[in-house]
Order: C-alpha cells, then structure tokens, then sequence
C-alpha cells in the first residue's frame, strides 16, 4: 500500500527541464533519501509524488493506483516541509488534527489519534500551545505529528531538518529513523546532506541535473559509486579525482600512476580516464603494511592540515606548482591530494612525505561519459606490469 | 532682538543666554527638538481633529436647531430640540432606508471579497501568461468614471436591451427598483481596489502554508478560505470595510437606478431627500437623519479599525 512507482516522469517548466524521465521503484516500509545538489529536481520529484505539481510526462503509482492526475488530498501521503510549514492560526491541536477533522472523524476518534500522535513525538502538555510560542524542533515535531496522526501510506519529507541548528538536527535524525521503525511506513526523504542520506536511509537515490543517477543501499553509493557524479557528492570530504589515460601498463596522469591490466577491465589503452580515490585510502609509506594492495609509493609535499578530532585531513601537494583552482568546481586536480590519517600521526605542514594508495579501493570512470568503469584493482602489484592483473568490476 | 538684549556688561553671563523669549524658545527647540516635534504633532491632530470633526458637530447644531430658527446660525444651537431625532422617524421611514443601505452594503462587500478572494488568489499566487495585462485591465476599468457606464447600465437594468440569439430574442429583465441594479455596479466598481489590496496580501502567505493544507486535505479553494483567508484577515477586513463604507456613501447609482422609495431598496441618500417637501426644506431633520445615517458606520470603523491595527502589529506570519 505504501509503494510508491514513478514511470517515465518528466517535468518542463517552459524551456527548463526539472525532472528528466525519472523511473523510481520505492517499496512499502522503504526509507528512501533523494539526494542531490540545489536545484537538481529533487523537490520536484517529490512534490510530483505528492500532487502539489503534475509531471508534464510519465506516471505515478501509489500502491495499485496511479495518481499522476489526483489532487494531494486524494493519494494518501502526508509531507513535511522545510520551513515547517503549521498553520500560524491554530493551536497544536488544530494544527494536528487539520486533516482529520477535513475528513470528518468523529470527535472522540480525533482525540484519540491526535493524543497518540502528539505521544509519539513527545509534544504531551503543549496542545493548547501557538506555533509561535514553540521552538524550531518541537514545531519540527509538531508537523510530523500531523504527518504521522492521519496514518498515511507514504510520508514525504522536504529537507525538515534544514532550518535546525546543526545539534538539533542530528538529534531529530535519530528521532527520525526511531519514528520509522516504530511506524513502519514508507518515508520519502529529500535532502541535499549527503550525510543525512547516507546515515537515515534504506536507500539512496542519487539526483543530478533532473536525472536518476544511482538508487542503491548507501553503502553501495558511497563504495560503488555509478558514476563521476555520484562519487563525488557521496562523501565528505569529497573523492580525490585525477584526469589520465589508459595505458598498457594501467592508469597514468601527470602525477600518480597505478597498474593494471586495461584488458582486464575491458578498457582499450588510450581510454582516458578518471580516477577516484577517497582520502580515507589513501596511506602513508609507514603505513604501507595495512595495505593489502598498494599503488606505487606516491611523492608530496603536505600543504594544509586539517585536524577533525578523530581524523586529520591533510592536503598534499604532488607538484611544486600546485595551486587550487577556485574555479574548478569539478573536482578533478591532478596536482593534489587529499589524505585522511590518524589522529595521532606525527605530521607537518609542508613536510616532504610518499604516500601509496589502496590499489583496491581505486575508482576508475570514463572521462567522456562519467560512467564508472571499476571499482577497484584486486591484484597484488605486479612490478613488471604482466598480464594475470585482475579487477573486481561492477556494474 | 538686538535691541532687547542688554549691553554685556562687566560680570554679565553669556551673551547667548541674554536673548529675548524667541531667541530662547529656538534655542531650546534646536537642543531638545523632541518637544518640537510633539509641539508639532498635537498642532496638526488639533487641525485634523476639527476638519474631520467640525461637520459633526455643525449637523448636531442644524439638527437641535428648530427648523423655524434655522437662519444666521453661529456656532451654537438656537434652542435644544431633541425631539427632531423622533419626528425624523415619523415623517419618513428613515429606519427602512437604512436597512435598504446594510442591505446593500452587505451584499456587496460579500460579493466583492468572494470574487476579489478568487481574483487576489489567482494574481497573488499563481504565475500564468498575460496575469500583467489583465491587472493592468483591471486598474484600467477602475479608473473609468461611473457616468461612463450608467446609461448603458441603466438601458440594461431597466429592460430596454434585447439580445438576440439566432430566432430567439430575450430582453434583459426590468430591474429597476430591485437591488440588483446598485449591488452589480457597486461590486464591478469595488472590486478593483479589494482585488489590489487582496492580492498584496494573499501573494505573502508562503507557499508552503498552501501546500500544506493541500497535502492535509483541502483543494486549492479550500486551502485559500481555510488557511490563506484567515491569515489574510487584516487584509480581508481592510478590504470588506473600506467596500462596505463606499457603497453605504454612493450617490450615483443610489439615487439613479430607483424612484427613491423605501420599498424600492433607495437607501439612506434618498431618504434624506425624501424630506424636502413641496412647500419646506426641513434642514433640522435632514441633519438628524444625517447624524443617524453616519453613526453605524463610524461604530463600524472604530471596531473595525482596532481590529486592522491589531492585526497588522501582530505580525500574524513568520516564515
């Protein structure tokens, strides 16, 4: 009752495309997250959903019915807005029990469900209260009480941490996921944090430029990552990317080198490539030893620290003339690095150190299309580059 | 000035503090404008207050005045005569009149804020082509002068114009003496600065709040009359007073599209018209019908203006 299908659905708006033939498959009790970049046709996609906009194409199915064409009031969801969104005119109770008294229950049943809600979401003692009277997070709470006491089989939500300060907002997460096991509906998530999709969700839908991207487990964006795009907004900080080419003996740019096979990935040497490689796999030479699979040691010169506590960030330069592009927003810098070590590493601002990356967490994408070509080169380094290179590829 | 001001002499304060009275008073002002500007603000409420309030007072003046007297008046009355506020009643049905005017004014200011509710909705909210040419049409319409329409509008009312449809050919209904041919006028007049003053605030109510109602239940009209109206309420009331004010003041179509008979729906104009005779011009009972004819509506805007004022200042939305 709670699976949501969207088929083919487009949204133009004059000359602007929104959403670009989206085929989604939500099932009943799934937390879903549409993730993506301001603009992206995200909120879009799920006012479609909602009803609050018709799709110019496609169809919509909530449960068996299609609803492309049917009012919001008539699809069984109830939504959650960014700025909250309560009726500045009426109590919490009103506020809560707006949908239901519109459908005409009876008196008792209101109390009932609204006393229920109200429990769920711990707003007990603050019915008679105005929204204006509440704070951010428990009129945060307020709306979903009002999303959640009419029973409806989908919840959508519209980035309803987004007006929360940063505390607030982690703790109405686990509130969140806490409120989806007890109910066990379906939640259609928007948001563009990244971490939030990656931390809430049953699965991710990836969304760029009004197109579907990747819709997998959030695991499976953040270690295959479809494609460019994907790789580099799952993530933070974000995937280090280096333009370079195929060889025969493997990947090659202008700094950083790393052997394989292309025959066994299925490339032809001249493909140019991308690589990614996220900070976290990135290894200092002393390190080397938890590596499994390691690239060839890497020289750099360490340029910015960034110590988060649990985890420094550190910056590395590859050539003398690296420098950071401020106008580059696509992240490939073939001169840089970033590199995630422990807390306790014994480390400097601009420090000669050699580095080695983890041969196995390696991501290599077609440059033209941005399409993911492995994820991953699973043999030992074979320092004469023969043949027997095997690579783990999906997709 | 100078002349005032003694000669500095040996032990003698500062000159500045040796000025005449005005000297002083500038002087002061210059350093305390404050009371300057209350000064000026008491000054200019006394100026308002008499303009608005001296009509008042004359009509109270004619109206204790017996009408034998009336002549040469000053400021005060020429006798006290407070049973003219009775004869008005006995002479002409003044109460019937006013209701013909509550009536019409109700009516119209209902119909104006539903189709200017309608109208503020779709220009406030709504984005579709020409919506800049048809507000523009609109302000256009407002601005024709009402003599513009009354013959065309008075050949329709009254039953002279036929419309043929093919074979058939149907006269439009002989309305004179009913309502309809003052409430159809009045609201097409009044509706223009109802849909402006709707639509400024109808376009404020953030798009959520809407979408909300909409995702709660309601369709699109149930979300404007349930949630967008009553935030809107000062606006709303603004709206409906200022409509209701302007028809129970009309003249034109008031006193064109009736023979100014109590039972013809003439309202309060023509009731205080109705007291010129042949022979006398009771100018005391015209004024006390004037006096009575005012009182309801000045109640209306002093309720209805405590309630605008509180509804502006409480700035009813955040977000």
């Amino acid at each position: 009752m709670g699976d949501v299908t969207l088929e083919h659905v487009s949204k133009h708006y004059d000359d602007v495309t929104a959403v670009d033939d989206m085929n989604l498959d939500i099932e009943d009790g799934e937390f879903i997250c549409l993730v993506g970049p301001s603009g992206c046709g995200k909120s879009t996609t799920m006012e479609m959903i909602a009803g609050l906009t018709i799709p110019s194409e496609g169809k919509v199915f909530i449960g068996d019915r299609e609803v492309t064409n049917l009012p919001p009031k008539d699809r069984g969801v109830a939504m959650v807005f960014q700025n909250i969104a309560l009726f500045p005119h009426m109590d919490v109770y009103d506020n809560i029990s707006f949908g239901l008294r519109l459908r005409n229950y009876d008196k008792e049943e209101i109390e009932r469900r609204v006393e229920r809600a109200a429990e769920i979401v711990q707003l007990q003692g603050m019915l008679e209260r105005m929204p204006d009277e509440m704070s951010g997070g428990q009129r945060q709470r307020v709306a979903i009480a009002r999303a959640i006491v009419r029973n409806p089989g989908v919840f959508l939500m519209d980035e309803p941490l987004a007006n929360l300060d940063a505390k607030l907002r982690v703790h109405m997460r686990t509130e969140l996921q806490r409120l989806h096991k007890e109910l066990d509906t379906t939640i259609i998530y928007v948001t563009h944090d990244q971490a939030e999709a990656m931390t809430m969700s049953d699965r991710i839908a990836v969304i760029d430029s009004g197109q579907l991207q990747q819709i997998d487990p959030p695991l499976v964006c953040y270690n295959e990552p479809a494609n460019l795009f994907v790789a580099g907004f799952i993530g933070s900080p974000s995937m280090n990317f280096l333009d370079g080419e195929v060889t025969a003996d493997g990947f090659s740019s202008t700094n950083i080198d790393v052997e394989f096979d292309p025959a066994d990935l299925g490339i032809e040497a001249g493909t140019d490539v991308t690589m990614g490689i996220r900070p976290e796999d990135v290894y200092l030479v002393d390190d080397e030893a938890l590596v499994s699979n390691p690239s060839r040691r890497i020289d750099a010169v360490t340029d910015v620290l960034e110590p988060m506590g649990d985890e420094i960030f550190v910056y590395l330069k590859l050539s003398e003339s690296a420098e950071t592009d401020l106008e580059d927003t696509s992240g490939v810098a073939n001169d840089q690095l970033l590199m995630s070590v422990a807390p306790d590493t014994d480390i400097e601002e601009d420090e000669d150190v050699t580095v080695v990356l983890d041969r196995s967490r390696v991501h290599l994408f077609d440059t033209a299309t941005g399409e993911a070509i492995s994820h991953g080169i699973e043999t030992a380094v074979q320092t004469s580059g023969a043949p027997g290179t095997e690579a783990e590829s999906d997709d | 000035m100078a002349s005032e001001t003694p000669g500095a002499g040996i032990g003698s304060d500062d000159p500045d503090t040796e000025q005449g009275p005005l000297g002083r008073w500038v002087d002061s002002a210059i350093k305390n404008p404050d009371r300057v500007y209350r000064a000026m603000f008491y000054v200019a409420m006394l100026f308002f207050l008499v303009t608005t309030l001296f009509p008042f007072y004359w009509l109270l003046v004619l109206a204790l005045t017996p009408n034998n007297l009336i002549a040469n008046m000053g400021l005060v009355p020429k006798g006290f005569n407070p049973e003219v506020f009775i004869a008005m009643f006995e002479r002409v049905p003044f109460h019937l009149y006013m209701f013909n005017s509550f009536v019409l004014g109700i009516t119209t200011t209902v119909l104006v804020l539903l189709i200017a509710s309608l109208a503020g909705y779709v220009f406030g909210r709504l984005r579709f082509p020409g919506k800049g040419v048809l507000m523009l049409g609109i302000l256009a319409i407002s601005y024709f002068p009402p003599a513009a329409f009354l013959i065309p509008l008075f050949e329709l009312f009254t039953g002279n114009t036929a419309i043929s449809i093919g074979m058939v050919t149907i006269s439009t209904p002989d309305l004179f003496n009913t309502p309809a041919p003052m409430v159809f006028p009045f609201s097409a007049l009044f509706l223009p600065l109802s849909i402006f003053i709707l639509t400024t605030f109808y376009g404020q109510i953030p798009d959520g709040l809407e979408d909300a109602a909409r995702v709660e239940g309601t369709t699109r009209l149930g979300a404007l009359f349930r949630v967008i109206v009553p935030l809107s309420a000062p606006g709303v009331a603004t709206a409906g007073v200022l409509t209701f004010i302007s028809v129970y003041n009309e003249f034109f179509f008031s006193f064109l599209m009736n023979n100014g008979e109590a039972d013809s729906w003439a309202p309060i104009v023509a009731g205080i018209l109705k007291y010129q005779g042949q022979f006398d011009t009771p100018y005391n009972l015209m004024a006390a019908a004037s006096i009575v004819g005012v009182l309801p509506v000045a109640i209306l805007v002093i309720i209805a203006q405590e309630r605008i004022v509180s509804g502006l200042t409480a700035g009813a939305l955040k977000e």
